[in-house]
């Protein structure tokens, strides 16, 4: 009798595992496609955070930095360790209106990589102006006009000197009537593709993810209290480098490091997935970034909240992220838990659903157990 | 009580009528963009112009999925031709990561579709796929590295989200589908919109469109047929079995006219503005338009109060076909910028002054 209540109950508890589990799955993915279609540019980062603001648990207080990042603190014992990720990504902003409507760009921070600008010509973009989005096209010479030299030199030295975006009006004045403001972030048209393999694919769309799996796990530490004190952070200017000799630092963590100064500290970020079948393999679990090889605590405890449930993960040796930089102490310990991506920095960058849902599930397990300090 | 019920029917009749008589191309373009029609593959696209065209058409349809239908009888007989493909590729090979090499189906810019998502219509359904950016597309390339392979259909490669060739053909592709790119409605303003394949759905719809309201006393003492034909974008090859069966007097060929409105282009020729009308394409590299004929259609537009514009620029159309078996090849278009890209431009306006156009003529043409 004893044996048959076990059982049932046990299977009771594994069927409520699996519903739990695949709520939190179809919740992540709600919260990742929201955020997903949300532009967020160095400077302009108000939408996304607000977005962020409007979908953490009601009660919680936010705390602010003056440049737009948005945090929330879990109250626990001792000093804070501190998760911190990017509100920002890459892209442009209008940096003038011709007379005869087209806008010019520029950027508000270094690309990340020399092709960066030439994934605009001849594709839809939307500027996002303080009367709503505005959509529009970055010009592309007909291709039947185009000698095969002309065509060389177009796709050679297509930069931002001769990217013009259309939205479709005749003089400086219509654009404006558009609400078209000089700086106006500029982004690449947010089309989600679904892939099979439970991979999407989108602009920005690593960054989204992250983003969307710290409120996820927010949303889990506010119903059970995190083991020690937690600020969970979305930092503003991370792609805008702090001035000063040496490695040049993200603006918005240094900003974080001054703000809150805690003891350890867990960047969440992206990380290119590897050439030919190496390490990191998308679909393989979060990757933990070792700069060096030695066996922190930090990077123990991730170990064993990973072994201990089950989640899969992955290591890369590697340098710090620029977000990474100013937490690296000997008062304070940062790790770097990244999603893998495929195609980082294009406007198709490719996430595996099952690598979100494992750094959810690894952030969360960490945060409940705490680990050695 | 009877005058009131006399008012009711002529309303509802007169508002069928006006219903009938208003354009419709604008809807219909928005819908059939969105048909896969890659040269060679344009059965959809025939498919969804059968099933629009009013029964009492009889329309005929041959193995290469040509559409056409003749109404009236007598001299001159007009021919009104516009293409259903599109750019595209072909899925050429599965490799054995998964992966899909393609052969190209038209002149596009193989570089504009780098790193963006493209749908595989498979027999079973279309999949989704990425054109793989290139390989070491984020590295710092230094002066002394050898000059970088140009970025081509035929050696790029579309990613699915799988990595093995047999997980690829679970998913249905298998050599010979077609690819498009995935296709967005850029909305610039009401009735001013870009997208791909702009050329020549917009052509397909005005002729639609003009099908639909067509009256049988404008095609009196006069032939008139309607085609849509395939295979333009890969060599007019659609067009050439159409006139091997096919003798127009005239020959309207409905197809973009590759506008110069754009920043990035000489105004040198080709500038005729989006927005400001019809276009007769008099001068294209496939077909120069006799002055009379020209004059024709201008006089006819005037007469109607349609905006119509007269320019030359580059390309070829399917009307060229036709010139050798005796017919006059009279291309009408509308202003579209950034041809054979995925930002293919048009305004309302142009395209319904098009389809007015097309009526126009098929009413006044001697």
């Amino acid at each position: 009798m004893n044996d048959r209540i076990a059982k049932r109950t046990g299977l009771l508890l594994a069927i409520a595992c699996l519903a739990v589990g695949t709520l939190w799955a179809a919740d992540l993915k709600n919260l990742t496609k929201e955020l997903f279609v949300i532009p967020s540019t160095t400077g302009n980062e108000d939408l996304l955070a607000g977005k962020i603001r409007g979908l953490l648990p009601r009660g919680l207080a936010i705390e602010e930095d003056g440049l737009g990042t948005v945090a929330v603190r879990l109250r626990g014992p001792g000093a804070p360790t501190l998760l911190l990720a990017a509100l920002d990504g890459y892209g442009h902003m209008v940096s003038g209106i011709t007379a005869d409507g087209y806008l010019t760009l520029d950027r508000p921070a270094a690309p990340p990589h020399a092709r960066f600008d030439t994934y605009l010509l001849g594709q839809p973009v939307i500027i996002s102006t303080a009367s709503g989005p505005v959509q529009g096209v970055v010009s592309q010479p007909a291709m039947h006009l185009l000698t095969q030299e002309r065509r060389k030199a177009l796709v050679e030295n297509f930069s931002l000197e001769n990217a013009f975006v259309d939205i479709g009006v005749r003089s400086e004045r219509e654009a404006r009537e558009k609400g078209v403001e000089i700086l106006d972030p500029v982004t690449f048209w947010p089309a989600l593709t679904e892939l099979a393999g439970e991979e999407w694919s989108g602009p920005s769309l690593g960054l989204k993810a992250v983003a969307a799996v710290l409120i996820s796990v927010t949303e889990s530490l506010t119903k059970e209290s995190p083991s020690g004190q937690t600020i969970i952070a979305w930092a503003a200017q991370t792609k805008a480098a702090a001035r000063g000799r040496g490695a040049r630092p993200a603006l918005g963590a240094v900003r974080a490091k001054a703000k809150w100064d805690p003891g350890r500290t867990v960047v969440v970020g992206v990380i290119a997935v590897g050439k030919d079948g190496t390490a990191p393999v998308p679909g393989k679990g979060p990757v933990l970034v070792l700069a060096k090889d030695e066996p922190t605590a930090l990077r123990q405890s991730f170990e064993r909240a990973a072994t201990g449930a089950g989640i899969p993960y992955q290591f890369l040796a590697a340098a710090d992220s620029p977000l990474a930089i100013p937490f690296a102490s000997p008062q304070s310990e940062v790790l770097t838990v990244a999603l893998p991506v495929q195609f980082l920095n294009t406007p198709s960058e490719v996430v595996d659903l099952k690598d979100i849902q494992a750094l959810r599930d690894l952030l969360e397990r960490f945060l409940r157990m705490g680990g050695d300090r | 009580m009877t005058k009131r019920l006399t008012v009711l029917i002529l309303a509802v009749f007169m508002s069928g009528a006006l219903a009938a008589d208003l354009s419709q191309a604008w809807d219909i373009l928005r819908e059939i963009l969105f048909v896969p029609g890659v040269s060679g593959h344009e059965g959809p696209v025939s498919d969804f112009i059968q099933q629009r065209l009013p029964a009492g058409f009889k329309t005929q349809r041959d193995g290469m999925h040509n559409v056409w239908f003749t109404v009236g009888s007598g001299k001159p007989h007009i021919l009104f031709v516009a293409h259903s493909d599109e750019l595209g590729w072909i899925v050429d090979k599965i490799t054995p990561e998964g992966r899909l090499r393609v052969k190209r189906g038209g002149g596009m810019l193989p570089e504009a579709a780098e790193a963006r998502p493209v749908l595989i219509h498979a027999a079973h359904g279309p999949v989704a796929g990425i054109v793989a950016p290139r390989l070491g597309y984020d590295v710092r390339r230094q002066p002394s590295d050898a000059p970088e392979a140009p970025f081509t259909a035929e050696n790029f490669d579309i990613f699915l989200g799988v990595s093995t060739e047999a997980e690829a053909r679970a998913l249905g592709v298998a050599e010979g589908d077609p690819i498009t790119p995935k296709k967005v409605l850029v909305d610039f303003a009401p009735g001013l919109m870009a997208s791909r394949a702009i050329d020549d759905r917009a052509g397909c719809a005005a002729l639609l469109d003009a099908a639909l309201r067509l009256k049988a006393a404008a095609f009196r003492g006069k032939t008139v047929t309607f085609a849509w034909d395939v295979q333009e974008e890969t060599g007019l090859f659609g067009a050439a079995e159409l006139a091997k069966t096919l003798k127009p007097d005239f020959v309207f060929a409905i197809d973009t006219f590759v506008s110069t409105d754009s920043p990035l282009e000489s105004k040198r020729f080709g500038y005729l503005p989006v927005g400001k009308g019809a276009v007769l394409r008099a001068v294209d590299s496939s077909n120069v338009t006799p002055r009379t004929e020209i004059s024709k259609v201008m006089a006819i537009a005037k007469k109607r109060g349609i905006p119509v514009q007269v320019g030359n620029s580059r390309g070829g159309n399917d009307g060229s076909v036709f010139l050798a078996g005796g017919a006059v090849d009279i291309p009408l278009s509308w202003p579209g910028s950034y041809a054979h890209s995925l930002i293919e431009k048009i305004d309302r306006r142009d395209l319904e002054a098009l389809t007015d156009l097309i009526l126009a003529i098929i009413s006044d043409w001697k």
